[in-house]
Formats: C-alpha cells, sequence, structure tokens
C-alpha cells in the first residue's frame, strides 16, 4: 500500500462528522420553508424540534473542541483568516482549473487550498452569523424589537442560501470529483497517500511532510 | 364577491368590551383557565393581545385645552390589503379569503412567527413553547375560521353583533367607506375639526375602517403603515434567489463534473502526441 499521511487528526474528524450532520439536519428542516407544500412538515412540530436539538449540537460542539483542542483549534482559526499571494493565485487560476482543466497556472497549496480556506472561512463566520441571529429568533421572540427579528430573519436566510449551495460544493469536491479521490479518505479515516498531497498540497508537503520525513530517515 | 369590512366608530364607542367578550366566545378563546388580569391601573384588560385574545380596546388619555378626553381605539388585526403577513408566510397558512380579508389555517401553521415579526401593526400572536419552538399563530380570522364561520352563514362578525352603540359596523367595504365619509362630514360640520376617516387608502385599503375624531397618531395607529421592505424580499428576492443559487450551483458542479473527468482520462491515458514521438 502506498505512504498514508495523517491529514485530520481523530478529535477534528469527529467534530466535523458531528456538525456536518447537525448542518445539514438544520439544512433541511430549514429548507422546508423554501418548499411551500412541504412546509407542513413543520406545522407537525417535529422539524422545529429536530432544528433546535440540531442547532444546540452545532454550537455546543465546537466549544467542547476548542476547549480540549485549543491549539489546533488557534491554529485551523488562523488558517482561515491569514491569506497570503498564493490564495490570490489561487482564486485567478480557478475558474481555468475547474472549467477548462487547465492547472499552469494553479500556484502550490498549503494543508488546505485556497478553496477549502474560503469554504472553512465561510463555516467559521456564517457559523457565527447563524447562532446569533438565530439565538435572537429563538429566545427574544417575544422581547425584541421587530426591525431586529426580521433584519435576524432576513440574515438567517441569506446565510442559509449562501453555505446551503456552498455545502453542495463541498460535498460534490469531497466526494464525487473526479480528481479529488482522495478527499474523502482525509476526513473518513484521516490519512491521504503521498501522492495526493504531492499533487493537491505541494505547499504543505514541501513545508511540512518532507522536513519530517527527513528527519526520519536520517 | 365584493370586499367586506367592519367599520369602527371610534366616536360612538363607550369602551364597553363586550367585542372582546362575544369575540372570545364566539372563537371558543374562552376556554379553560382564561387568561388572568391584572390591574395595571387603567380599564385595559388584558394588557395586550394574544392567542386567546383576538380584538382588544385601548384607553387613551389625550389633554386637550386643560381638559381630558378619552380616546377609544379598537386593536385587532385590520385585514389588510398589502398584507405583510400573507407576504412572509412560509406556506400560505395566512391567506386572502374571498372577502378580502385575512384567514389562516391554523393546521398548517409552522409557528415560524414571521408574520408577527413583519406586521405593521403588530397583531399576530403566538401560543410558543420557547425551549421546542412549537408554535401556532392566532389572530381575528374576520370570523371565518372553519367551523366557526359566522360570515360563510350570512351572519356579522361576533364583535359587531354585540355592539350595543353601532360603533360597529358590517357590510359591503364600499358602502361603509360611503357611510363613514358621511359620519366624518357630520363630525367636521359639530365642531369636531380633526375628524379623519382611517384604513381607506392605509397599505392598498385596509378591512377595518376607523372614523376618528382626532389624528390617527392621537390613537396609536401608524400615520403611513408599510409592510417592511425586508417583507417584500422574503418572498420576492430571498426565495427566488435561494432556488436559483442552488440551481446554478449545481449547473457549475455539473460543467466542472465533465471537465475534471476529462481530465482524468486524460491522466490515466498517455496523450496521442506523445505515442508517437
Amino acid at each position: 500500500m502506498e505512504q498514508q499521511i495523517e491529514r485530520y487528526r481523530k478529535p477534528t474528524r469527529i467534530l466535523h462528522w458531528v456538525n456536518a450532520g447537525a448542518f445539514i439536519a438544520l439544512f433541511l428542516t430549514g429548507l422546508v420553508l423554501f418548499i411551500p407544500p412541504l412546509a407542513s412538515i413543520a406545522a407537525s412540530n417535529g422539524s422545529r424540534l429536530i432544528h433546535r436539538v440540531a442547532a444546540l449540537v452545532f454550537v455546543v460542539m465546537p466549544l467542547i473542541y476548542m476547549a480540549t483542542n485549543w491549539k489546533s483549534s488557534w491554529k485551523g482559526i488562523k488558517d482561515a483568516f491569514i491569506w497570503g499571494p498564493d490564495d490570490l493565485g489561487w482564486v485567478r487560476a480557478a475558474p481555468r482549473y475547474y472549467f477548462l482543466s487547465d492547472e499552469k497556472s494553479m500556484p502550490p497549496q498549503g494543508h488546505m487550498n485556497t478553496g477549502q480556506k474560503m469554504w472553512w472561512f465561510m463555516v467559521i463566520v456564517f457559523g457565527i452569523i447563524f447562532v446569533i441571529t438565530g439565538f435572537i429568533m429563538w429566545a427574544l421572540k417575544t422581547s425584541a424589537p421587530s426591525p431586529l427579528l426580521q433584519w435576524s430573519v432576513f440574515i438567517h436566510d441569506v446565510s442559509f442560501i449562501t453555505t446551503g449551495a456552498m455545502l453542495f460544493v463541498h460535498v460534490y469536491l469531497s466526494v464525487l470529483h473526479p480528481l479529488m479521490a482522495g478527499a474523502w479518505g482525509s476526513m473518513a479515516r484521516g490519512k491521504v497517500s503521498v501522492e495526493y498531497v504531492k499533487s493537491h498540497h505541494a505547499k504543505w508537503y514541501e513545508e511540512e511532510i518532507a522536513k519530517t520525513e527527513k528527519a526520519v530517515t536520517k | 364577491m365584493a370586499d367586506k369590512a367592519i367599520l369602527y366608530d371610534a366616536t360612538k364607542c363607550t369602551a364597553c368590551r363586550g367585542c372582546q367578550t362575544a369575540c372570545k366566545q364566539w372563537n371558543e378563546n374562552d376556554e379553560g383557565a382564561g387568561e388572568k388580569t391584572v390591574n395595571t391601573g387603567s380599564y385595559e384588560n388584558p394588557p395586550d393581545l394574544s392567542p386567546q385574545t383576538w380584538i382588544k380596546m385601548q384607553f387613551r388619555e389625550v389633554e386637550q385645552g386643560g381638559k381630558i378626553k378619552w380616546l377609544f381605539n379598537r386593536r385587532a388585526c385590520m385585514h389588510c390589503t398589502d398584507a405583510a403577513c400573507v407576504k412572509v408566510c412560509p406556506n400560505g397558512t395566512l391567506y386572502r379569503n374571498e372577502l378580502g380579508t385575512i384567514s389562516y389555517n391554523k393546521d398548517t401553521c409552522t409557528g415560524c412567527g414571521y408574520c408577527q415579526d413583519f406586521c405593521p401593526f403588530d397583531v399576530p400572536r403566538l401560543t410558543a413553547n420557547r425551549l421546542t419552538g412549537i408554535a401556532k399563530m392566532d389572530k381575528c380570522s374576520f370570523c371565518t375560521t372553519p367551523g366557526l364561520n359566522r360570515i360563510a352563514v350570512g351572519y356579522e362578525p361576533a364583535c359587531v353583533k354585540t355592539c350595543p352603540t353601532k360603533a360597529l359596523t358590517f357590510g359591503d367595504r364600499d358602502k361603509l367607506i360611503t357611510d363613514a365619509k358621511k359620519r366624518v362630514e357630520t363630525l367636521l360640520a359639530k365642531g369636531f375639526t380633526n375628524a379623519n376617516l382611517y384604513g381607506e387608502k392605509e397599505l392598498r385599503g385596509l378591512h377595518v375602517l376607523y372614523v376618528l375624531e382626532e389624528s390617527p397618531a392621537a390613537y396609536g395607529l401608524p400615520l403611513a403603515p408599510q409592510v417592511p421592505p425586508l417583507a417584500i424580499a422574503w418572498q420576492d428576492v430571498i426565495q427566488p434567489l435561494g432556488w436559483a443559487v442552488g440551481a446554478l450551483t449545481l449547473v457549475g458542479l455539473g460543467l466542472n463534473y465533465v471537465v475534471a473527468r476529462e481530465a482524468k482520462i486524460a491522466q490515466e491515458l498517455p496523450p496521442p502526441e506523445n505515442k508517437e514521438k
């Protein structure tokens, strides 16, 4: 078997899958409000309870993770917010890469490529927006002034559309994309092949993996 | 069918609150323990509209030339033509009926409460469990609740039926507007110089019309009620935008799949020009 490299540690994977499950539950129970014939599902009230339970999981899991894995949390947050020239290069090269299969101008990528970084950035930012606006609508329904509630509805929905569309992109790229076959393994088992890392995350390979490999071989 | 309406003549109202009671009795909102009333230093009771209180008389004291004047106002659903609640209701639970008024189907109500957030008159109320979010909306149904539909059998709404001073009347909206205008003229002639009709043009026409002797503002009525812009955004922008973004995303992903699969095949097979070399 090819040499495997650890990409995501177990706590990270657990956080990913629990929050992914919670997000999908939230997505589906929210989606019914966009499909009038299905909204009766919400009328039977089960979906509203699911939405709230999932919301709690969605908030509590990252908090537990941060409390117990502060070092990697901090690194993760930094990863999302610090952008370099290679990220700009990725954004420039991405349309040609994804729609014309032209990889020439694609700069080498770190542990997360810029696309993954964007998604991760959105997860953090929209996650916080969801939680704040959701909290207002849940707990302050009768006490908050109407404009605040109206804006909460609006922002919650715009975030829903944005992240919902991006969820499809994320699932597609990590499960269905023909050239990203290793991505599933990285979150399912935590490991990816060296070949995959070299082709998709060359900068990470150069900076981190190659160094430690050398250290091991010494 | 011509639009129906209720005309409330504040100058004839004694605030006996018979309408509140009749409304509760007819619509079966007097069941169970009912609402506990608390003395807040006013004849107003209960303090606010609620899932059991669909109509409520407001008492306002206004000082005018050193004299205290008591203004009464009928608080209930206005049955707007431009109804924000109907616009934001995600699944058509709130709808305009053939009378032109706003009915709702409680069975399909998801309890989202958007109607409450967006109503320019702050009328809909939710019975909500704050923990689980399980909720149902209630408001004046214009006595059209299925099984309790007075209008369908030719009756007037319960509040109108019970009103002892005929401050409340029911009928075709056009006719009530004519009546109301006549009444305003009479009041003006009698020296009530601020007398006015409220609800004819507001939100393209309310189905509760008001004859008032002072400015609507003195009764706590908004001078220019509006459907909040964000309410228009919800149905006319956000919902279609959501579908458009979703569809575009899927088209983009499909396109990429085709491109990427080609690329993968090309990677696996050595390109023909290399073979020739």
